[in-house]
């Protein structure tokens, strides 16, 4: 909703992203202030921000996979983390960032699409169970490989990050570096949204029969829903190698797949608004409590991180139970509301 | 010859239980149209539920009888389904079915956390509810404990189906499965479909518990045995009461034999990554399972 007076004489006007200087000049500030925030924090926030950004760009995924296509995908974690492990095996034998990057996320899409196939036969959690088998078989497919190709039980170690020579592992340079990738991601999804393949995949999310019959072919676009979604899992997932500088089984759970799905949800599943929104919100929430929880038991460090990691998940699925049923549309729409509250005033908003 | 017997025989005893397991899935989805993800959670919290009322009850002074410590857990689980049914599923009705399987999700995580909260994540030892030891039959050794545990998963399947299928109020939980919006237009109550689902699913899940754990070690970790149950409900079809024991046999001697014949030259993996091969291969073959409904869709 635009506010009053504002016309477009061309259709490039009409489907432009940000439509007026308002809007361009608060994402300028944005990305401004994210910009900065290295200059004026210390190495701790920045790493808060970093995994902010690679949680991001999975959400993303989820967003095209979930929200776009409407299948459940309950398995991204798993998918990050083959995104991880191709990119640690790839720079470990010495290819550039520029060549892990797409082949850490075209390996990544290509095993979810062996998981997206039963497409061809049922839908709906059905076809959740499927990414539920990927994420359950992930650490039992790795584990069972011996030692020398993935590291098994130990882990692989990640050859840190370089771009042109220059080291890339410091904290700054790094978050610099997953903010040029979440931007290009931004514009990505932003621009899928308008695209024939958005269109195609919005229309077999709200009714894959209705879709068939105008000409959609309904499989290929729920498979390629999978595999569009994974590619940024695959991006994510590199990021997250050079970002932890090791990967084990371990960081890529049943529960980190949950919390990315209750970032959508949290957030809204309609819009990449919500995915940044839900990011923002759930990751607040996880470092507050983490925080709280360090200053109350203060000197009986053994006992917090257990029930850290207890309290942020009754809490995430408070928040993911509180959103399904008070507001499915998520933060994004609330988001909405306000705006077009602001924009239409001192008119009573619709 | 006799090894193979013997790997078939304990297969099969095991079968059962993941069966157990699986009708605990299949009586919420068959009362309530609820693929409920998190049932290994709740099969954790009702076993730890017995073990409060049983051995905690002890350790505090309290010498309460097995039987008693059963029946407040069981009375415990009635609580649990109806908050559940109040507070989770009840403001989900007519709501989308991916709402419903995120509210699932959701309580997956809420469950595991609030269990590690209030009981933390030691392990405990589970009470004896069903005599150990073995029964030689021939050359073959069956473990009296899963035999016990194979009688009650036949009594209950038999239990259930004929209420399913029999029982006006079972029937009217089959109008529930096909679809909440026209079973309520028909008169049926979805909300009590569901808590009783829940009730009956919980309970189910705390004999599994009880099958599965009787003298072993009850700790967190012991839900993932809900993610193996999940292929055999599928398999046997997730509307069928019957076919979860049926299907809980077939994935359990097949896991058997994959454990005494391919893990070795496998690393281990191929028992582990047989079930959700099935549960893959059962979605694109016969998406219904072996005995469950199938759904046509018209235009």
């Amino acid at each position: 909703m635009l506010p009053t007076g504002i016309q477009f004489s061309s259709y490039s006007g009409e489907a432009g992203i940000l439509k007026t200087a308002r809007a361009r000049i608060g994402v300028l500030l944005l990305i401004a202030l994210v910009l900065l925030l290295p200059l004026v924090s210390g190495p701790y926030m920045v790493g808060i921000g970093t995994q902010m950004f690679i949680s991001l760009i999975a959400v993303y995924g989820l967003h095209v996979t979930v929200g776009m296509a409407g299948q459940i995908n309950i398995a991204q974690s798993a998918f990050v983390g083959i995104g991880a492990f191709v990119a640690a095996k790839c720079s470990g034998i010495g290819l550039p960032f520029w060549a892990v990057l797409p082949i850490a996320a075209v390996v990544t899409g290509l095993v979810s699409v062996l998981f997206a196939l039963p497409a061809a036969r049922v839908k709906g959690f059905y076809l959740a169970l499927t990414t539920l088998a990927a994420q359950v078989l992930f650490p039992i497919v790795i584990l069972g490989m011996p030692q020398e190709w993935l590291g098994g039980l130990v882990g692989l170690p990640v050859e840190p990050l370089t771009i042109a020579g220059y080291s890339m592992s410091a904290p700054a340079p790094f978050y610099y570096f997953t903010l040029a990738l979440v931007l290009l991601a931004t514009c990505a999804v932003l621009n899928l949204h308008r695209s024939r393949f958005g269109r195609a995949l919005k229309a077999v999310r709200d009714n894959d029969v209705a879709a068939e019959v105008m000409g959609i072919p309904v499989l290929r676009y729920k498979i390629l829903g999978f595999f569009a979604g994974s590619l940024f899992a695959g991006v994510a997932g590199a990021c997250m190698a050079w970002f932890l500088q090791f990967v084990t089984v371990e960081s890529f759970t049943l529960f980190a797949s949950v919390w990315y799905l209750g970032m959508l949800i949290v957030g809204g599943a309609g819009s990449p608004i919500g995915a940044i929104l839900g990011v923002v919100f759930i990751t607040v929430i996880q470092e507050g409590l983490h925080e709280v929880a360090t200053t109350v038991m203060r000197g009986q460090s053994h006992a917090v991180g257990g029930a850290v990691f207890a309290t942020t998940n009754i809490v995430l699925g408070v928040c993911i139970l509180l959103a399904l049923i008070f507001e499915p549309r998520g933060l994004a729409h609330r988001w909405s509301v306000l705006r077009t509250a602001f924009q239409l005033w001192p008119f009573p908003r619709q | 010859m006799i090894k193979l017997l013997q790997v078939l025989i304990d297969g099969t005893l095991i079968g059962l239980v993941y069966g157990l397991v699986a009708i605990s899935f299949v009586v919420i989805y068959r009362a309530s149209k609820i693929v409920n993800l998190s049932q290994g959670e709740v099969l954790v919290v009702g076993a730890l539920f017995l073990w409060t009322f049983t051995l905690g009850a002890k350790s505090l002074g309290y010498d309460v009888p097995l039987w008693a410590g059963l029946l407040v857990t069981i009375v415990v689980c009635i609580g649990f389904g109806l908050v559940l049914e109040r507070f989770v599923f009840r403001p989900l009705i007519g709501q989308p079915a991916f709402a419903i399987f995120m509210a699932s999700i959701a309580l997956l995580v809420i469950l595991r956390g609030a269990a590690q909260l209030v009981w933390t994540a030691e392990n405990r030892p589970f009470p004896a509810f069903l005599p150990s030891g073995a029964l030689q039959l021939g050359p073959f050794a069956l473990s009296t404990k899963l035999l016990t545990g194979a009688l009650v998963t036949i009594a209950l399947t038999i239990g259930l189906h004929l209420f399913f299928t029999r029982s006006r109020r079972g029937l009217r939980l089959a109008a529930v499965a096909e679809d909440h919006n026209t079973a309520l237009s028909l008169g049926v109550s979805v909300r009590g479909a569901i808590a009783v689902a829940w009730i009956l699913g919980t309970i189910v899940a705390t004999f599994g518990a009880i099958v599965f754990l009787s003298g072993r070690i009850v700790s967190l970790e012991v839900a993932s045995i809900g993610f193996k149950a999940l292929p055999v409900a599928l398999l046997g079809g997730l509307e069928s009461i019957r076919g979860a024991p049926l299907a809980g046999v077939l994935i359990g001697t097949g896991e058997a034999l994959a454990m005494a014949y391919l893990d070795p030259l496998t690393n281990g993996v191929a028992s582990s990554v047989l079930p959700f091969a099935v549960m893959i291969a059962v979605l694109l073959l016969r998406p219904q399972g072996l005995f469950g409904w199938k759904k046509i869709e018209r235009l």
